[in-house]
């Protein structure tokens, strides 16, 4: 077995090397908010933080990801707690059909940790790694935008708006 | 472990070249070696007379490199054309150099700059120019267990260099079509003293065209003008070998190295004229 340390709890997966950690993610700890779209690195749709860094995790193999923090969007918020970024995306409307958005999400988590004030066009940048087939782009950069004032605004110890 | 089983043995560093192949069993690998928690080839340390890139850093670490050294924020630039922010974490220097694709971005910088690849195995450590390196598509200078350590990248002493690399796509998270990097040294009266053009995509191998910068040796930089520079792509565009493929013709390939190529030499000039 391998151990994975994901969303604060190690867990064990079947540990055939040659499978992904999306795979194993997926199918073995049921967290399918991982998204496999292209299994090429290219959609973005399978990223996942390793470490804090935005990683696809379609291209990793599973025992590379041993004993690194892994953070899938299970692991950031709830539906009755959501995460400020999660917030942004629903109240700017940051999707349309939403199989895209958990790895927007899991992006825009790790581009803010680094700029919490970008601009529009720095949070575009950040996020070209993600496709979103529907066409929500000008939504998704907008949630970005409105999730970095509200971490902000959580970082200075008051409540967003 | 890699002597031992020999080709059914795969070095692995990020795996983001590897796993397509694996997916598309060009290979088909019985052990993976994992180099990614190797600890002392992962960095990037800048001396006096040289640069050098651990074979495993990654390519957001060179992305994050910029304000180093000069050359590394040209190299900077080139990583951002490469992949997407969340596979760059992963993919490596080393892997992209390993990979040996004839459009990989950071291979022309490298051969223009007049690199080299310290290679070490079990009979110890040798050194091979960046240009030699690429033997072929997906064919490197590394034999049997032999594996890249390192990329030096010499600095010149009492001189300037300055390079510049670009390219053509098709759209965004792709392959060059196209591209070309130069680097250019001057001496203390800004007087050109070597000029190297190298030419992606173009050959299964990294083309360096001597005849291209050849003409440029000797001129001081603020009287290089844009019929140089149009001479030295068109001497560029004589040495490519490019082929008709899904991506673009021979001919237009042919056509953007001259464009390439002027694009870049100018670049270095720009910066040289500072």
């Amino acid at each position: 077995m391998t151990a994975l340390k994901v969303n604060g709890r190690t867990l064990e997966v079947g540990s055939r090397p040659d499978r992904t950690l999306a795979d194993a993610l997926r199918n073995d700890l049921g967290l399918i908010g991982v998204r496999v779209s292209c299994s090429e690195g290219e959609c973005g749709s399978c990223t996942v933080l390793v470490d804090g860094k935005p990683t696809t995790s379609c291209l990793m193999l599973v025992n590379q990801a041993e004993g690194r923090e892994i953070t899938t969007i299970e692991g950031i918020g709830t539906p009755d707690d959501l995460h400020p970024i999660q917030e942004a995306f629903v109240e700017e409307q940051g999707f349309q059909c939403a199989f895209c958005t958990p790895g927007f999400i899991l992006s825009a988590k790790a581009f803010l940790a680094e700029n919490p004030n970008p601009t529009a066009d720095e949070a575009s940048v950040a996020m070209s790694g993600n496709i979103c087939r529907c066409g929500a782009y000008p939504y998704i950069v907008r949630s970005v935008l409105k999730a970095a004032e509200k971490l902000r605004a959580n970082a200075a110890g008051q409540p967003a708006e | 472990m890699k002597d031992d089983h020999g080709d059914k043995a795969m070095f692995w560093a990020g795996g983001t070249d590897m796993m397509l192949h694996w997916q598309r069993q060009k290979y088909h690998p019985e052990f993976c070696i994992d180099l990614t928690r190797l600890d002392n080839i992962g960095d990037i340390n800048v001396e006096a007379d040289k640069i050098t890139i651990g074979a495993l850093v990654s390519l957001t670490d060179l992305e994050n490199s910029s304000d180093r050294h000069h050359l590394l924020a040209t190299l900077s630039t080139v990583t951002k054309l490469m992949c997407t922010p969340q596979t760059r974490t992963i993919a490596t220097v080393g892997g992209n150099m390993c990979n040996a694709s004839p459009a990989a971005d950071l291979s022309p910088v490298f051969v223009a700059t007049g690199a080299e690849a310290v290679i070490f195995g079990s009979s110890g450590e040798r050194r091979v120019s960046m240009f030699d390196f690429f033997e072929d598509v997906n064919k490197t200078a590394l034999r049997g267990g032999e594996m890249l350590k390192e990329i030096v990248i010499p600095l010149p002493q009492e001189r300037q260099i300055a390079a510049s690399y670009r390219r053509i796509d098709r759209t965004v998270v792709d392959i060059a079509l196209v591209n070309a990097s130069t680097a250019l040294t001057v001496d203390g009266d800004n007087t050109i003293t070597m000029a190297v053009v190298a030419l992606g995509a173009v050959a299964p191998v990294i083309v360096r065209s001597d005849a291209a910068g050849a003409g440029l040796i000797g001129k001081v930089v603020s009287d290089v003008d844009d019929g140089a520079l149009t001479a030295a792509g068109e001497a560029a565009a004589a040495d490519a070998k490019p082929i008709s493929d899904v991506r673009a013709s021979a001919d237009y390939r042919r056509d953007m190295v001259k464009v390439m190529v002027r694009r870049s030499l100018s670049d270095c000039i720009e910066q040289l004229k500072g």
